[in-house]
């Protein structure tokens, strides 16, 4: 049977604390961009928290959300891509394919979620940076968009063991960088198509919302709700 | 030129080309043979300890085969070698369980940093110009040699002194025995964040000289005293972990967080309810709501034994903090003290917390000694969903009778002539930017005449010396830890090298062993190298059916007792008769450095969430991740509260200078709704003069303009204890860069 990959981000959970940040950038060679083009928004977090303050001091609120790819089944960014750099995989992920790509910014332009990132320049790793680079990973040249993958390496490694076994791969088996490093286990991973996965049961929850579900998009990533009470 | 024409023509030229390629060694490629062998593409996975913080995780280290550049006897060349890919938490450590943060997960550039310090160096220019020569080993140790010797003839062993920072481990035993058996002074330790104040309370009323861990995840209500407990202090992961748990880990029970302090942390952020008291009051409120729980009978019937000895007669002397005078004292309304103290007794399992800035005031170690007092009051020390202390092996080092560094400078500016004539800097201590400049620490460690440092990068600290001896990379040595918080087991973290060095460096350790042995009269350490005195320390670890200790905790990443089937029993100390001191009874009001008129506001530093105490500034990945409350990257900021910020006509990216009574700095301001009008918050880590390429230069430094006020009965430095006065300068300088200002962010109302 298909996977269908999908995630489930506790809001209740999460504390803010950005292990999942730099746990994607370190697995998926994002290169920092440093102080002056960060400056003019060309940093390329494929995950970020998001941070929204309420009320006035002293009764005053902060809440997170991490916000990467969701995955979306209704995806803008694929449709209006000229060249199918853009596409949707036999898992349901919206899936790039960089020497496709021609850089024309209409997927970054359609995300209504601002996680696709286009590359301005070439990345650069300050030497020996570079040797920490992941070898499963494609490096992005100048020109392409990118995007969350799900860390599709670590699924398709998965899949060849599980193949090797024989054997489907099993819940919990595989994670993502994100979820891997989150210490709260706010963020779980994994088949939406296997109705017992820990994140189908998340994704059930009477607490679980679509991020602007009104726009149709049909993510594939379920928050849950922080349970505030004063 | 089509395909056809291009191969003719290669055919042609190619094998002039490649015997033209040899006159010129610059187009040689130099491959040396491999010192070991990976199978290219396929993963191995080695434990490591998490060398940031004292927390000790566990890390396991994704090695993998790549081309490193490197120099082997000279020559410059390419080796194929196991590289670090990836940091992930090591799933069976009992503190981080298989969990990183995100200064974890970036400590991999750490190693592969491209401003290392890659051989032994030796100062050519002025101190702390930077100028530096290298050096061999063998000379780098002989003049170090030839220093020692100097003491020893000249009877002036004492002359010998090592500042490091604190931690329990091997290594720190080691160089205690290394200065031990030279005759050198006691080492100090310094960290600026350290919790020397939280560690003496907890000794004065539990006998135990330690940090404490907390249950979250069996507690209900977690009242937090200025703790940013799941951001940057004590154990944060341990506690992150155990915080997930607390909010949604049991069926039909959800603990709740309130939150105490000025200014909104990360901590704050994540808490159902967040009350900003006065600065330095918090020990205050803790007694206002032990009085509340007492006067109205309200202790648990659990809390009265143990906690017998630490609130006996305290009614009579809790007089002075009734909720109104309370309110009066700290600014939470009495009413809101009376239901916190009823929300605490009733909600149970409850704990209370305190850390961070609530004790770094004048009256810490009292706040500190309320908050245990509260604790044992409500029934929750030792207890299920309460806080207990972490079983620790082998000796914890017993407290100085004052701050060691504090010491250290004061005999050094005091005294015409130089009483240190050698002093050893470890990696990772940078007093001269994590001291405020009224403690003229610089100009201390001038005067003394030859400094040695070990340290893999050059920071304004180890900048000073003479002869640079640089350490292994992380996950390139032999490493050990001894976490003191955030498990139910005792932990010792440890693991082997997981990666040959990628450069001419040493291992501190095996330097000190090696130096011990070739002095004219050897000092005669029990062991030869570090690795051998890891293994001895293991010997008395009872052997498993998968074998020894030693070999089982190398396999694992540590060694960890059985899992207690309960917390462990705490007894307060005060059976022994002695009156603890400061009684429990009495948080008198904090006070400050700075005349109010002339300086209006407090001034808060805090750690940062990505920098701690600026000791990880110098990581890229670290530079450019958005804070979370502020979003800013790259930068250091002024937090001003939006009613301040509009009074004083300042404006998001504003120049802004703060002035305390000991200096001034400038900074961009920020303007942040979670900030109490009379706070001026900053946070530490950024304001480097010299820490590589990535955080030199950027930003300012808040430790620099602190009052040199302490602690009085620790010593410790009182760090939120200074008052500043706040002008605008000019209009943005643009070195404010935020994330959310490019990312179009809409507050949506009603969505979670």
């Amino acid at each position: 049977m298909a996977y269908k990959w999908g995630m489930a981000v506790d809001l209740d959970r999460c504390t803010g604390c950005e292990a999942c940040v730099i746990a994607c950038g370190a697995e998926n060679n994002i290169p920092t961009v440093g102080p002056t083009e960060a400056a003019r928004g060309r940093a390329m977090p494929w995950i970020r928290v998001e941070r929204y303050w309420e009320g006035e001091f002293p009764d005053v609120r902060l809440k997170f959300r991490p916000v990467l790819c969701q995955q979306c089944d209704n995806a803008p960014c694929e449709p209006v891509c000229p060249t199918y750099a853009s596409h949707h995989t036999e898992d349901g992920l919206n899936a790039q394919v960089y020497n496709r790509c021609i850089g024309t910014r209409y997927c970054a332009n359609a995300c209504p979620y601002t996680v696709r990132f286009f590359n301005f320049f070439n990345p650069t790793w300050d030497k020996p940076l570079h040797l920490q680079l992941n070898p499963d990973v494609s490096v992005r040249e100048v020109g392409v968009a990118e995007k969350c993958t799900f860390c599709v390496q670590r699924i398709n490694a998965a899949k060849t063991e599980a193949r090797a076994d024989g054997t489907n791969i099993k819940d919990g088996d595989l994670q993502t960088a994100c979820a891997q490093s989150c210490p709260a286990r706010a963020i779980v991973f994994g088949d939406l198509n296997d109705p017992d996965s820990e994140v189908s049961r998340l994704s059930r929850s009477p607490r679980g919302s679509l991020l602007l579900e009104e726009v149709g998009t049909k993510p594939k990533v379920t928050y849950l709700s922080r349970q505030s009470q004063a | 030129m089509d395909r056809r024409i291009f191969l003719k023509v290669t055919a042609v030229t190619g094998a002039g080309t490649t015997l033209a390629s040899c006159d010129a060694p610059v187009h040689q490629l130099v491959r040396f043979i491999p010192e070991e062998t990976h199978v290219p593409g396929v993963a191995e996975w080695k434990p490591g300890v998490c060398p940031i913080c004292q927390a000790g995780c566990g890390v396991l280290v994704r090695v993998m085969e790549g081309d490193a550049e490197v120099v082997r006897n000279g020559h410059a060349g390419v080796v194929a070698m196991g590289l670090a890919k990836k940091l992930e938490g090591n799933p069976e450590h009992p503190i981080n369980r298989g969990a990183l943060c995100a200064r974890g997960q970036a400590a991999v550039q750490l190693t592969y940093h491209p401003d290392r310090l890659t051989r032994p160096r030796k100062r050519v220019g002025a101190r702390g110009s930077g100028q530096f020569k290298d050096v061999s080993w063998e000379d780098a140790i002989a003049e170090l040699l030839s220093k020692l010797e100097a003491l020893i003839a000249a009877e002036r062993r004492s002359a010998l002194a090592f500042l490091g920072t604190p931690g329990a481990s091997a290594r720190a035993d080691l160089v205690d025995e290394f200065l031990t058996r030279f005759g050198a002074r006691p080492a100090a330790r310094f960290e600026l964040f350290d919790n020397d104040v939280l560690r003496r309370a907890n000794e004065l009323s539990f006998g135990r000289y330690q940090l404490p861990t907390f249950d979250l995840d069996q507690a209900r209500l977690v009242l937090s005293l200025g703790a940013d407990f799941l951001g940057t202090w004590n154990s944060p992961v341990s506690q992150g972990a155990a915080y997930g748990q607390m909010r949604q880990g049991r069926v039909g029970i959800r603990g709740r967080l309130i939150q105490v302090e000025p200014r909104m942390s990360q901590t704050g952020a994540n808490a159902d309810e967040w009350l900003p008291a006065r600065p330095g009051t918090e020990g205050i409120l803790a007694l206002g709501l032990a009085r509340v729980v007492m006067s109205e009978n309200l202790r648990p019937a659990a809390g009265a034994g143990r906690a017998g000895a630490l609130v006996d007669g305290w009614p009579a002397g809790l007089l002075d903090y009734t909720p109104e005078q309370v309110e009066k004292r700290t600014g939470v309304a009495a009413a809101r003290v009376e239901r916190l103290a009823r929300q605490l007794a009733n909600e149970r399992p409850s704990v209370v917390i305190i850390g961070g800035a609530p004790l770094a005031h004048t009256n810490g170690l009292a706040s500190a000694l309320a908050v245990n007092a509260l604790n044992a009051l409500l029934g929750s020390v030792g207890e299920p969903g309460g806080v207990s202390f972490m079983p620790q092996v082998g000796r914890t080092n017993p407290p100085a009778s004052r701050p060691a560094l504090q010491m250290l400078l004061a005999d050094l500016l005091s005294s015409e002539r130089s009483p240190i004539d050698v002093l050893l800097l470890d990696g990772g201590v940078n007093p001269v930017f994590g001291s405020p400049q009224a403690w003229r620490t610089r100009e201390a460690l001038l005067k003394v005449p030859f400094i040695v440092s070990f340290a893999p990068f050059l920071d304004e600290t180890s900048a000073l010396a003479d002869l640079v001896l640089p350490d292994h990379g992380f996950l390139e040595g032999w490493d050990e830890r001894r976490p003191e918080s955030g498990a139910r087991v005792a932990v010792r973290t440890v693991a082997a090298p997981a990666l040959r060095p990628l450069f001419d460096t040493r291992a501190t350790a095996d330097v000190l062993m090696e130096v011990g042995r070739r002095l004219g009269r050897p000092l005669e350490l029990p062991w030869q190298t570090f690795e051998e005195m890891l293994a001895s320390t293991f010997e008395t670890v009872p052997e498993t059916p998968e074998g020894d200790g030693w070999t089982v905790a190398k396999r694992h990443g540590g060694w960890w007792g059985a899992p207690a089937t309960s917390a462990p029993v705490v007894r307060p100390r005060a059976s022994t008769g002695e009156p603890p001191t400061p009684t429990p009874q009495r948080v008198g009001d904090p006070q400050f450095i700075g005349d109010q008129a002339a300086f209006p506001y407090h001034f808060l530093p805090y750690a940062s969430q990505a920098f701690l105490d600026g000791s990880v500034a110098h990581l890229p990945w670290l530079q450019e991740l958005p804070d979370v409350i502020s979003t800013a990257m790259w930068s250091t900021w002024v937090e001003l509260n939006p009613k301040t910020a509009a009074r004083l006509e300042i404006r998001q990216g504003d120049l802004v200078e703060v002035t305390s009574p000991h200096g001034a700095l400038r900074a961009p301001a920020l303007v942040s709704p979670g900030l109490a009008p009379d706070v001026v918050a900053m946070p530490v880590g950024q304001g480097h003069e010299q820490f590589t390429r990535y955080a030199s230069g950027r930003g300012a430094n808040p430790v620099n303009i602190l009052a040199p006020t302490a602690e009085p009965v620790t010593g410790a430095l009182a760090w939120a204890a200074t008052r500043v006065k706040i002008a605008r300068i000019s209009d943005p300088d643009g070195s404010l860069i935020m994330m959310a200002g490019s990312l179009h962010e809409h507050p949506e109302g009603g969505r979670d």
